[in-house]
């Protein structure tokens, strides 16, 4: 599994986003988090078709199985990715 | 399952005020948010009429009361509550997962959300992005068409901040057909209470407000309701805050 964080510097729910996925990566490191800032990776963020931030999305083999927008507490980026 | 003596339904400014007070007052309170910790504020980059923080963030200034919070002792967890139902000691909060959690008072500072769109507009826009802040992601339409829709100053706000992103935008009020060629629809047309699981539980106004005077308590003995989602004339962070004092005392008040 694999989890993508779409965020950009200047926007507030993504700060207050950042704190937990830490939590997340901390209890969860065989996950992998890659961050994409939208305003450095136009590309990454056209492909996923990112339509609003922050943006979760959830890969399995390279394949998405999952997304939310919008700050998650812990509990729910756990469900998103399929974890405990 | 451990009980409290405070249950407090939302973490923005008027929540977490309420629990600092009911905290102080020497009570067991955990506040239970559905998402993140200072709802509606977290969007400001600089707020310029919280007294002694001139340009604060929302985000900044959330942190130092959730800190202030859990150093006085209040407990946060999140779960998105859909009912709330009386037992013999006091209050059941049931949580989206079927989750419960217990207390003897229940504040409830759920605040406000944005109105969604009408049906036919939402049927309009199909499969079409929609978002209800142009500054959060705005960012993501650059040099294509978005439609903003809405009548009020938030709308022209948005309108005037999206010129400067997107190829065009078409400014359209509540009833109009979506623009066919609009990648993203942007909607301003005023906010709601987030009471929908309070009806039959305390009264709420014609607009879904819940009924309450300066003393925050509610048409239900052992429910208090704090900050935006009351009925009240300024809905400002200071208010929401002075709702969370109210309301926290009147908890205190009310356990004896």
């Amino acid at each position: 599994m694999e989890l993508l964080d779409f965020y950009a510097d200047w926007c507030g729910p993504c700060q207050m986003l950042k704190p937990t996925l830490e939590e997340f990566e901390e209890k969860h490191p065989e996950i992998k988090i890659t961050r994409v800032n939208i305003d450095e990776e136009e590309e990454m963020t056209e492909k996923y078709n990112v339509s609003g931030i922050p943006c979760l999305v959830a890969l399995k083999n390279g394949e998405e199985v999952a997304r939310e927008v919008g700050v998650l507490p812990l509990k729910k980026i756990e469900k998103l990715v399929g974890v405990k | 399952m451990k009980k409290y003596d405070v249950i407090i339904v939302g973490a923005g400014i008027a929540g977490m005020t309420a629990a600092i007070y009911a905290v102080r007052g020497g009570k067991e309170v955990l506040v239970l948010e559905s998402r993140v910790e200072g709802g509606q504020i977290i969007n400001t980059t600089s707020i310029e009429n919280w007294p002694g923080e001139l340009g604060i963030s929302g985000v900044g200034l959330t942190r130092k009361i959730k800190e202030q919070a859990e150093e006085l002792g209040a407990e946060f967890d999140y779960a998105e509550v859909k009912k709330i139902e009386k037992n013999a000691n006091g209050w059941t909060m049931i949580g989206e997962d079927d989750e419960k959690f217990e207390a003897s008072v229940v504040i409830l500072a759920m605040g406000t959300e944005p109105r969604k769109l009408s049906k036919k507009q939402a049927a309009d826009a199909g499969e079409r992005a929609i978002s209800y802040c142009a500054t959060c992601d705005g960012a993501l339409y650059k040099n294509r068409p978005v439609v903003v829709v809405g009548s009020g100053n938030t709308a022209k706000h948005e309108t005037a901040y999206l010129k400067n992103i997107a190829s065009k935008v078409y400014h359209i009020h509540h009833d109009d057909p979506i623009p066919k060629d609009a990648v993203a629809v942007f909607v301003a047309i005023g906010r709601v209470p987030s009471t929908n699981f309070c009806d039959g539980l305390v009264e709420l106004d014609e607009n879904g407000y819940i009924i309450a005077g300066e003393d925050c308590r509610t048409s239900e003995e052992g429910i208090f309701v704090s900050g935006d989602c009351r009925t009240k004339n300024l809905r400002q962070l200071v208010t929401a805050a002075a709702d969370g004092a109210i309301a926290g005392t009147e908890a205190i008040k009310y356990l004896g």
